[in-house]
């Protein structure tokens, strides 16, 4: 693949007290891929999604950012570095309405002084959230609603569309179909497709195979904090991928 | 799909119209005030609608409403600011330490001559308020206190503090005492004074800041998801600081309103005010469990509270008694959390 290298983490290891979470985990990942992070609940993937999102700092290993080192003191750090991630049931703040959500974080204010104390543009905010949920494909429900007036699959939808957009290089997304629909999770694949040919380098975390299966070009396999497969998804049956996952495919491996 | 949506919101059956209206508390608050002018007027036998009377009730709203909407910006983070009250009882005990010890004045300095010590009284309280306010959140924030004790503690501190600075008397200083008079335009007496408009425009202003700018915003995050916040970019510590100093920077003016108001600081102005914050709360719409709450609510709530306390001292049919009284106020808090209640599901 000719494509650049536009994030690595190299020998991540991180402990919470005796647990060790993640033993010496690297990883690449180029423009325009997508790589799927599989593995058991407990092998380390949050914890390896926490470190690349900035969430966490690893105790030891580097992270580089299209070649340079970088060091995340939190994620907003990551964020303002293009890194966008989306959690498992994070979520929005149910309380604010789609928009506020949209932005969060990146509010627009209004011109003059009023701006200059913090006043947001309402308004702005609501035209642009829509347009960018409706630029990334979803169906979007009306951004001045309160997310708690969304269904649970919107909610995510929303979600999702928030971090496509405001995406510019990585793009980390954790369990996105989890306790959707197919139609909805089919619209989801579409999402991250649609991501990739904008160019941007997608880690997609998931317990759902077969999704995992159809959209990625590599698949990482992480067991007890390491990784123990890292090949491109056509290497990969449904059955060697379960194997792999939970280790009886172990002895074969390189 | 959005034009068919908009359909049915217009379909909405006239009976379903009044209850979304009613499940809105300002406009269920409004009723309220309705209802006890009514009943207040007919209980007192025709002496409760007033001039006088509108103005002892704004008068002791302005004593609360900024404790009132403290508590709001605490209390829609998710968490409580139980030392207020305490705030209040030092802020303006070490405003009349300073005027009275710290510059040997005393109550024979009153009129315009005051003033300029009356604002120095103002800027002090301001100072003391936000120093409580900034410990509350070190507490918080660094030494991970849940919001509940750390203010707990602060609130026995301060009013200890208060006594052992005020010798446990009163500290008489100077005041202008107009500040507290109601305006006369025209012969006509009006119900507002100096000092219960300020506190009015205080009381604005801190609506515009939580629902018109990104404190504001951040704030309602903060307790509808404080992890989605975090992931969002925004340092939830720092909002916590913020919030809990404006907090206690209310609280600080809401002891330069006691102080004003007697002419005094005093370790006892502020005692017990909490609860009526809190309950101001309550009554006025605000979650305890976060992430809801408009000041016009606060506003009205705070009206409805001291609407109540002053019309029940009027009431000629029965006597009310203070123990009485308070039975009667702690039974409309309990109203207002169970009409609370009654409402979430209609929200959904």
């Amino acid at each position: 693949m000719a494509k650049k290298v536009i994030y690595e983490v190299r020998n991540a290891s991180k402990n919470y007290g005796a647990v060790v979470a993640l033993d010496g985990a690297s990883l690449k990942l180029h423009a325009g891929e997508v790589v799927g992070l599989v593995g058991d609940n407990g092998a380390g993937k949050s914890t390896l999604v926490k470190v690349l999102s900035g969430a966490h700092s690893p105790d030891g290993g580097e992270i580089f950012l299209e070649g340079e080192p970088v060091v995340w003191a939190n994620p907003r750090e990551a964020l303002e570095a293009g890194i966008e991630t989306l959690y498992q049931d994070s979520g929005l703040a149910q309380h604010l309405t789609v928009s506020q959500n949209v932005f969060l974080g990146r509010e627009k204010f209004v011109k003059g002084i009023f701006g200059k104390l913090g006043f947001l543009a309402k308004k702005q905010m609501e035209e642009e959230a829509q347009a960018d949920l409706e630029a990334v494909g979803i169906a979007f429900p009306s951004s001045n609603r309160p997310v708690s007036q969304l269904s649970g699959g919107q909610r995510q939808a929303v979600a999702i569309g928030r971090a496509v957009s405001w995406a510019r290089k990585v793009l980390i997304l954790d369990e996105p179909t989890n306790h959707l629909g197919a139609r909805q999770s089919a619209e989801v694949l579409e999402v991250i497709k649609r991501a990739k040919a904008k160019g941007l380098g997608v880690i997609f975390i998931s317990h759902t195979l077969p999704h995992v299966l159809a959209v990625t070009d590599r698949i990482v396999v992480l067991r007890l904090g390491q990784i123990v497969r890292d090949a491109p998804t056509s290497e990969f049956t449904a059955d060697s991928l379960i194997g792999t996952i939970t280790g009886s495919y172990v002895k074969e491996e390189k | 799909m959005s034009n068919s949506k908009q359909v049915e919101v217009e379909k909405q059956s006239f009976l379903d119209q009044v209850r979304a209206s009613f499940s809105n508390q300002s406009t269920l608050l409004v009723v309220t005030l309705v209802v006890l002018g009514v009943v207040f007027q007919i209980t007192s036998q025709g002496i409760f609608l007033s001039t006088g009377t509108l103005g002892t009730v704004l008068n002791d709203w302005g004593s609360y409403i900024l404790l009132a909407v403290a508590q709001t910006f605490v209390v829609i983070t998710g968490g409580i600011d139980l030392s207020v009250g305490a705030t209040v009882s030092l802020s303006s005990v070490v405003a009349g330490w300073v005027l009275v010890k710290g510059l040997g004045l005393d109550s024979t300095t009153s009129g315009s001559d005051a003033t300029p010590y009356v604002l120095l009284a103002v800027l002090v309280s301001l100072l003391v308020g936000l120093t409580v306010g900034a410990i509350n959140a070190f507490l918080i924030n660094v030494l991970k206190i849940v919001p509940f004790i750390a203010t707990l503690a602060t609130m026995g501190a301060m009013t200890g503090l208060a006594i052992i600075i005020s010798g446990g008397m009163p500290l008489q200083g100077p005041n202008n005492w107009e500040l507290g008079i109601p305006y006369e335009i025209f012969g006509i007496q009006l119900p507002i004074s100096t000092t219960v408009l300020a506190v009015m425009i205080i009381t604005v202003i801190c609506g515009l800041i939580l629902h018109k700018t990104k404190f504001g915003l951040h704030t309602f995050a903060l307790g509808s998801n404080a992890f989605a916040t975090r992931a969002a970019g925004i340092s939830p510590a720092r909002q916590i600081t913020k919030v809990y100093m404006l907090s206690g920077g209310l609280a600080g003016l809401a002891g330069a309103y006691a102080y004003i108001r007697l002419g005094a600081g005093s370790p006892s102005n502020g005692t017990g005010m909490e609860l009526y914050a809190i309950a101001a709360v309550v009554i006025g719409g605000v979650s305890l469990m976060g992430g809801v709450g408009r000041i016009v609510g606060i506003a009205l709530g705070t009206l409805v509270l001291f609407t109540v306390q002053s019309g029940l001292l009027m009431v000629k049919v029965i006597t009310v008694s203070p123990s009485l009284k308070q039975v009667i106020v702690a039974l409309l808090i309990v109203a207002a959390v169970a009409i609370q209640a009654l409402q979430k599901p209609a929200r959904k």
